[in-house]
């Protein structure tokens, strides 16, 4: 028998614990693998291949403060601005549903092809929208979620704005992080909320990445000091502020993975070691046959290894196949339009694997090595 | 049965080590559960608190929190002379209109900055909530740009201490004093006075408006005429049911509570079977031995299941008790409805505590059904033969 086939059949010989083994520590590295997808949404959102060249202009008061629309003008004038569009929130709820999970937005449609370039509609559905104040265009993840088609009504109860809206959907778009979105004319919610003079914020298109620093400095010295100041700041830095708005929630989380890990290293630790301790008269044989110290350490050690490897292999990589194949946004609700498993996460739960391997034999390899031939053929089971 | 039981607690005992090891690990199990689940129930917790069933709260038709609600003047002069508000000493309705603004202030921990909202305040509006109740400093003086902060608030922003100034909106605002909120929603404001509030930040109209009727009878009235309205487009609730409603925040944490104990239980249930599995083997002869006393076989069963259940009824117990120092530590979060920080506290309740106990003690049982049943199962003879 091989050295490698002595050691798979000792880990197998009592197969139910060899599978308990593995799948309690499958579970964890379940757990664990999908605690850090969710920080990692959390913390990393995904980012759109033009979001180098944006800038997001909010109210300094905060997001939820509008911006006067005269200030379009001066921004456009600044050097460096290629494009600018409005962009309001209008946070409705699509019609007969109680909690209504991608968001919808006013804005200029001419800049769409400018500013959020990654957006692809065909041209024709393009124009269409231009020339037609009361459509709108939906992702082609909202479409395929309601069942919606060119053509089709789409009604949104204000919440925020206390309109409601009756849009025609004339385009399906494609290729953002995030294909929910709606848009529509701000000019339609201009019209419908009395032309107040107001947006929700800008988005900017800079010429070049290099320009983005200086642009941001010339927008916000543009309006120090003005009725309504401003915050601009790349598309990053706005998303991040989302993430600083969650608060405690990040410490929680990192601090359960914390603690999975550290009960699955005791709980794991403690079957394979009890696993080896029943086998203390073996060992001992295999001592008495001559075998040396760190040769049964390695025996040991390839044994815990292997059942962690294997419980790695089902946890992290069944964690793998299903999010990668469930769809995200109604799998958490639409909080989270992707859930990546990212190769960085798949390392670290390698790693935790690998330590759960090393310290689980430890204990029971140092008996071992330190046990006594005579006391170790005496030990009863 | 009791020397049954005397032999089950005395084997646990002697393998101490597996036996710990499966204890601490449901331990953890139940702690973590435990604690995520005290967060949803400090966010219904200081909902549930906030308010007082007399008084009335008028907002926007369709508006989902008073944040995005809109009174305007006329409306909040209209509402407030109809019959069936009270009126104090100088004959004048108990009804104050708040405009709420959400403003973006750093943190005092340096990790970016966060939402917090502004409740702009009339007199009145103060004498309708008494559960704000100054703690340090004094309240603002009208037309001085003063705020008073609630103490959970300025113990997580920068600069809302009694004396420091912040900007916002072009203006300056000085903090005068620290109120208490006893653990409700308004624990999550920051209050200035109301007309400052909408020069400050240019709000021509109210937010929300919220009276006080003579009696409940006319409360139910109001409610009645308001929604009834046409014209008004509002919608009347009682302050306390507004916040009662205000705990959307909570769904997804219990979700990842619930999420979470069970993956963890699974990894555990799994962890617990094997020790059981292994101490069933090793009591092989012991078992044989209970049988030929004249143990039944149900009763070995039975007893196996009852060490499951202590076990992990000891782990239920344990996790409680290393969730317990969170009780009471704030925290906080986004709010759903309000787009704001707010700030709760973790709340073990005795339920929460029941719940995670009676959890572990079903974990327990499940793990240790099949290892009983082996148990019981053993032939006698061959049983008493094994090493």
């Amino acid at each position: 028998m091989t050295i490698p086939g002595f050691i798979v059949k000792n880990a197998l010989r009592n197969k139910r614990r060899a599978a308990l083994c593995v799948l309690s520590v499958a579970a964890s590295l379940f757990l664990l693998v999908s605690l850090l997808v969710v920080l990692n949404e959390f913390t990393n959102p995904p980012e759109d291949v033009g979001a180098s060249l944006r800038i997001a202009v909010r109210n300094k008061v905060s997001l939820a403060t509008p911006l006067p629309v005269r200030q379009r003008p001066l921004i456009a004038k600044i050097p460096g601005v290629e494009a600018i569009t409005a962009l309001s929130f209008f946070g409705g709820k699509y019609k007969g549903e109680e909690n209504t999970m991608f968001a919808q937005f006013a804005m200029d449609p001419e800049q769409l092809e400018l500013v959020f370039g990654e957006a692809k509609l065909p041209r024709e559905q393009l124009e269409a929208w231009i020339a037609n104040r009361t459509s709108c265009i939906i992702g082609v993840d909202t479409a395929k979620r309601y069942n919606v088609k060119i053509g089709d009504k789409f009604q949104l109860i204000g919440q925020i704005y206390p309109v409601d809206l009756d849009l025609t959907v004339v385009g399906i778009y494609k290729g953002t992080t995030d294909d929910r979105n709606v848009f529509f004319h701000q000019k339609l919610l201009d019209e419908l909320t009395g032309d107040l003079g107001q947006v929700g914020m800008w988005w900017i298109k800079a010429r070049s990445p290099e320009e983005v620093p200086g642009v941001i400095d010339r927008i916000n010295a543009a309006f120090t000091n003005t009725s309504a100041e401003v915050l601009a700041e790349t598309e990053r830095a706005f998303q991040l502020s989302f993430v600083s708005m969650w608060a405690n929630i990040k410490v929680l989380i990192s601090s359960i993975c914390s603690v999975v890990v550290f009960a699955l290293i005791l709980v794991s630790a403690s079957t394979m070691s009890m696993a080896i301790r029943e086998r203390m008269r073996e060992l001992s044989v295999l001592k008495a046959l001559g075998f040396r110290r760190h040769e049964l350490f390695a025996f040991i050690l390839a044994e815990s290894f292997g059942l962690a490897a294997v419980g790695f292999l089902l946890g992290a990589g069944g964690a793998w196949l299903l999010y990668s194949s469930v769809n995200a946004p109604t799998l958490t609700g639409g909080m989270f339009p992707t859930l990546d498993v990212t190769p960085r996460i798949l390392a670290f739960s390698a790693l935790v694997a690998a330590v759960l391997g090393v310290v689980s034999s430890l204990a029971p390899a140092l008996a071992v090595t330190r046990m006594s031939v005579v006391d170790g053929l005496k030990t009863l089971d | 049965m009791f020397s049954l039981f005397k032999y089950h607690l005395r084997s646990v005992l002697v393998r101490w080590r597996s036996t710990l090891a499966t204890i601490l690990g449901l331990a953890l199990v139940i702690a973590v559960f435990i604690l995520v689940q005290s967060l949803a129930a400090g966010i219904e917790k200081s909902s549930s608190n906030t308010g007082d069933p007399r008084n009335l709260l008028v907002t926007r038709q369709g508006a989902l929190a008073e944040t995005t609600s809109v009174i305007t003047r006329d409306q909040f002069n209209i509402i407030r002379y109809l019959p069936g508000v009270a009126r104090d000493a100088t004959n004048q309705p108990i009804a104050s209109g708040d405009v709420l603004i959400i403003i973006n202030l750093p943190r005092n921990n340096g990790t970016g900055n966060a939402n917090v909202m502004v409740r702009g305040i009339a007199p009145t509006g103060r004498a309708l909530r008494p559960q704000a109740s100054l703690v340090e400093g004094r309240w603002f003086a009208p037309g001085k740009r003063e705020a008073v902060a609630s103490r959970r608030l300025a113990g997580r922003m920068a600069n809302l201490q009694v004396g420091q100034t912040f900007k916002t909106g072009g203006v300056e605002l000085t903090v005068v004093g620290i109120f208490d909120g006893q653990r409700s929603a308004f624990d999550s404001e920051l209050w200035i006075d109301a007309d400052e509030a909408r020069s400050a930040f240019d709000r021509p109209d109210y937010s929300s408006l919220l009276l006080r009727p003579e009696s409940d009878e006319a409360l139910l009235q109001l409610k009645k005429h308001l929604e009834g309205e046409r014209r008004l487009k509002v919608k009347a609730v009682r302050e306390v049911d507004y916040y009662k409603e205000q705990t959307r925040t909570a769904g997804p944490i219990k979700w990842l509570g619930n999420g979470l104990a069970i993956v963890m239980s699974i990894g555990a249930l799994f962890a617990a079977m094997n020790t059981l599995y292994a101490s069933v083997g090793a009591r092989t002869r012991e078992i044989g031995t209970l049988r030929v006393l004249g143990f039944r076989r149900r009763s070995i069963l039975l007893g196996f299941l009852l060490e499951g259940a202590m076990l992990s009824g000891i782990g239920g117990i344990l996790g409680c008790l290393l969730a317990l120092p969170m009780h009471g530590y704030s925290t906080g979060t986004l709010g759903w409805e309000t787009f704001t920080e707010v700030v709760f506290d973790f709340q073990i309740t005795p339920l929460l505590a029941a719940k995670g106990i009676a959890f572990a003690i079903i974990v327990g049982l499940i793990g240790s059904f099949l290892p009983a049943l082996r148990a019981a199962r053993l032939p006698v003879i061959s049983s008493l033969k094994a090493a």
